[in-house]
């Protein structure tokens, strides 16, 4: 079995890469119905215990199932194109072909992203170059070994190149942005400004997944449950555990609006029991000293802004709740750092957001109180809403943009003879 | 005996004992005693402070350990106002640290008491390690830094804490147009040449004494032939590191210009906020905390203390300050521990190795945002 991840040194590498692939994606044509069959067999083998630890490999799997990412082919696609076909469309048809190369730029804080990244434009019958950051080349490299088990003939495997390399080197990025026919693109603000500025040739077609916050909110009916509290604490905490509070789907700021007979210091000591079983079982293995200082800042300050401040916090940094009043997102600290705020009213909340805001993870008893928040939310730029504990479950769309359909182009065939 | 009186007596005890002579378990014992009695008046003083200290995960009263107390991260002193247990009428003067262009200085308000303490501390300190006498004082800097103002810089603070050892004071910078200084080198070499063979101390702040006055002697050539000099300076590395230059290549480099020994510059680690304590190189290359303060370095992972020979970052203490509660302080900087109380130079106690500032935190992710910048689109939707 061959590495699938190079260590790349020169952009002539890596244009050889993008050429030869180009190719094998220009002459052998799959349809996302071979591929499906693939990833499910892929996602079968990913179920192994050794990679139990990756982070996200639960989502992964899940991801990768045929009876996920049919639905999600059907509608991004349309009719008949899990099997490549075309389809009527009025007096035409369509067909979705793949754009050619695509070029991958993950964020380095998200272990299975680059394979995530990969598998949306493989779905369009692309070929793809990969950067993988170089935090992330070992749980790669184990990822895709068990792709190479799974797609024995190396119908997918032959139209990837991963390429390890110093995100410094300006010479490689350019080569590969020059290289590509599309890219996607995600990562922190400066991550994905340096990629975007890359010189891109002018039909590529680029999706950029840029940073962004999110955050919870919980009706009084919901939290005040003294009977459902611990159950919503737990998935709190899964929330924020995940990634480490640092991806955009991470909830930063919980919203509890104030009920009447309900003591949010209550609910704060369920979640902080939620917090030390997540911790329990999930430790940090290691953690940047500037982070540390972070995070006894976040503590520090919140105590000594406000006397009405609360707090709640072991004497490691593993976890920390922040508990106060006001609507205002306060700015994130990561580091399983949660700012609990009460609120009068979720609407005044969530009429303060704006298009940083990704996804609201939301705890509503009410359906119809839910169906208001969910469209206010929408109207204010928030792109996911979900249930609490399912905040970082990929799916498409996402940033509210689709993730296959951006990376084929749709061909409109108007027949001669009509 | 109302409360700050009892803790001023105790401050005064400390103090008065010989600062690297004391027992460590005496030490801890005392010490522990006192800064108890410090957080519950900081907390009688500043409600937000006792906001803090209430929230701690340990009871400090109940605390057997310097280590279980209730410590503050330095960046809080960044904050204006700045954090006080004084009245604006009882502030003496405020110290500002040097922050670099675009970063928010650090501001502690000293009274009185606290001031003179300031003073007592670094003049106990220096004194062990350069001796009592008075001598010719160099500074390597403007005149503008000798000036006792209200609001002082961290060059300020330390040339001027300085000054009890001197009989003469002699700035040998000038000031130039855009702030920056340039080298009076009549006046230097007017100094040099009075007093040639005399035991004499400079101080200036690391880079400045590199920049201004080592390069500036190297290009001429000239040899100040001072073998008497003890150069004290601080500052921190991180300019100099950018120029590559090495702790061992500044040594030789300031004694090759003043024609003494390497080992009579003497390199100390402080900071504002740890009001009246600075941490000189003793003749083994180890820092040493005096009686009335402590060093504790923290495992980032657990902040728990690290044994002897790890790394962590450093926390500060001092029973100096009653005007700010500066008691302890968490900083952004790392150190090695060496010992707990082995130092072969005989000063007793914890003694330690800066390794340098803890690097920034790595861009973190896709979840990097501030409100800033959720702020900059509003009314907007993307």
């Amino acid at each position: 079995m061959s590495d699938m991840i190079q260590a790349v040194d020169s952009p002539q590498t890596i244009t050889h890469a993008a050429k030869r692939i180009r190719e094998i994606a220009l002459q052998k044509e799959i349809t996302p119905e071979v591929v499906l069959g693939v990833f499910d067999q892929w996602a079968a083998a990913l179920g192994d215990r050794e990679l139990h630890d990756v982070p996200g490999m639960s989502f992964l799997r899940l991801w990768l199932r045929r009876g996920n990412l049919e639905p999600i082919l059907l509608r991004e696609l349309g009719p008949n194109s899990l099997h490549g076909g075309w389809r009527e469309d009025g007096r035409a048809r369509l067909r979705a072909f793949p754009l050619g190369v695509i070029g991958h730029w993950p964020a380095g804080n998200v272990e299975i992203q680059p394979v995530l990244s990969l598998t949306c434009a493989l779905l369009g019958g692309n070929g793809c170059l990969v950067r993988v950051p170089s935090g992330l080349v070992e749980i790669t490299r184990r990822i895709m070994d068990k792709l190479q088990q799974a797609d024995r003939e190396g119908t997918l495997t032959e139209r990837v190149f991963m390429a390890g390399f110093d995100h410094a080197r300006m010479d490689l990025q350019e080569a590969m942005a020059r290289a590509v026919d599309g890219a996607m693109i995600w990562g922190s603000a400066e991550a994905v400004s340096q990629v975007r500025a890359l010189p891109f040739p002018h039909w590529a077609r680029v999706a950029v997944f840029g940073p962004r916050l999110s955050a919870a909110a919980m009706d009084a009916a919901t939290w005040s449950d003294r009977t459902q509290r611990s159950s919503w604490c737990q998935r709190i905490a899964r929330d924020v555990w995940q990634f480490d509070q640092q991806a955009c789907s991470s909830p930063q700021t919980l919203f509890l609006e104030r009920g009447i007979g309900c003591d949010p210091a209550e609910f704060a000591e369920d979640l902080k029991k939620a917090f030390q079983e997540e911790n329990r079982q999930h430790p940090r293995a290691e953690i940047e000293p500037a982070l540390t200082t972070a995070i006894c800042m976040a503590r520090a300050s919140w105590l000594l802004d406000d006397v009405g401040n609360r707090a709640l916090f072991p004497a490691t940094p593993d976890w920390t709740v922040l508990l106060g009043t006001g609507a205002e997102m306060p700015d994130p600290t990561q580091g399983r750092t949660l700012v609990v705020l009460v609120v009068d009213d979720l609407m005044d909340v969530i009429s303060r957001f704006d298009g940083t805001l990704q996804t609201l993870g939301l705890g509503i008893s009410d359906p119809r109180k839910e169906e208001m928040l969910a469209q206010a939310a929408g109207r204010c730029g928030v792109d996911r809403i979900v249930k609490l504990g399912r905040m970082h479950v990929f799916g498409s769309p996402w940033d509210g943009t689709e993730l296959i359909r951006p990376m084929v182009r749709l061909v409109r065939h108007v027949l001669s003879q009509d | 005996m109302n409360a700050l009186a009892e803790i001023e007596q105790g401050i005064e005890g400390l103090l008065a004992q010989p600062p690297y002579g004391v027992e460590p378990e005496e030490h801890h014992r005392a010490l522990l005693t006192l800064l108890k009695k410090e957080l519950d008046y900081a907390g009688e003083r500043n409600p937000r402070f006792r906001n803090y200290v209430e929230h701690w995960p340990v009871d400090f009263r109940a605390a057997e350990n310097i280590a279980d107390l209730p410590y503050l991260p330095v960046r809080v002193f960044k904050a204006n106002p700045p954090l006080a247990l004084v009245g604006a009428e009882d502030v003496k003067r405020t110290l500002t640290s040097s922050a670099t262009t675009g970063q928010v200085p650090s501001r502690v308000v000293l009274d009185a008491a606290t001031a003179r303490r300031m003073t007592k501390g670094v003049i106990t300190i220096i004194r062990d390690f350069v001796g009592p006498s008075r001598r010719p004082y160099l500074v390597v800097d403007t005149p503008e830094n000798l000036k006792g103002q209200a609001e002082l810089g961290a060059r300020g603070a330390a040339i001027q804490a300085l000054g009890s050892f001197a009989t003469e004071v002699v700035p040998c910078l000038l000031p130039g147009e855009n702030g920056d200084a340039s080298l009076d080198l009549e006046k230097l070499l007017a100094f040099a040449g009075k007093w040639k063979d005399s035991d004499v101390l400079v101080y200036g702040f690391t880079y400045v004494i590199w920049t201004q006055l080592v390069q500036t002697l190297q290009r001429r050539g000239i040899t100040l032939s001072m073998p008497n000099v003890r150069v004290l300076h601080s500052g921190g590395w991180k300019r100099l590191e950018q120029q590559a230059v090495t702790r061992d290549v500044f040594a030789r480099g300031v004694a090759s210009v003043f024609g003494c020994s390497p080992d009579r510059i003497l390199d100390y680690y402080g900071m504002v906020e740890n009001v009246g304590i600075v941490y000189p190189d003793c003749a083994h290359g180890n820092k040493h905390v005096p009686c009335f303060g402590e060093v504790i370095v923290r495992d980032p992972l657990t902040l728990a203390p690290v044994a002897a020979g790890q790394r962590g970052l450093i926390q500060v203490c001092s029973a100096l300050p009653t005007s700010f509660p500066g008691f302890l302080l968490l900083t952004e900087d790392i150190a090695e521990v060496i010992s707990y109380d082995q130092c072969p130079c005989g000063r007793r106690g914890t003694n330690f190795r800066f390794a340098g500032r803890a690097p920034k935190a790595e861009v973190r992710g896709c979840g990097n945002l501030e409100r800033t910048r959720y702020h900059q689109v509003e009314g907007s939707v993307r």
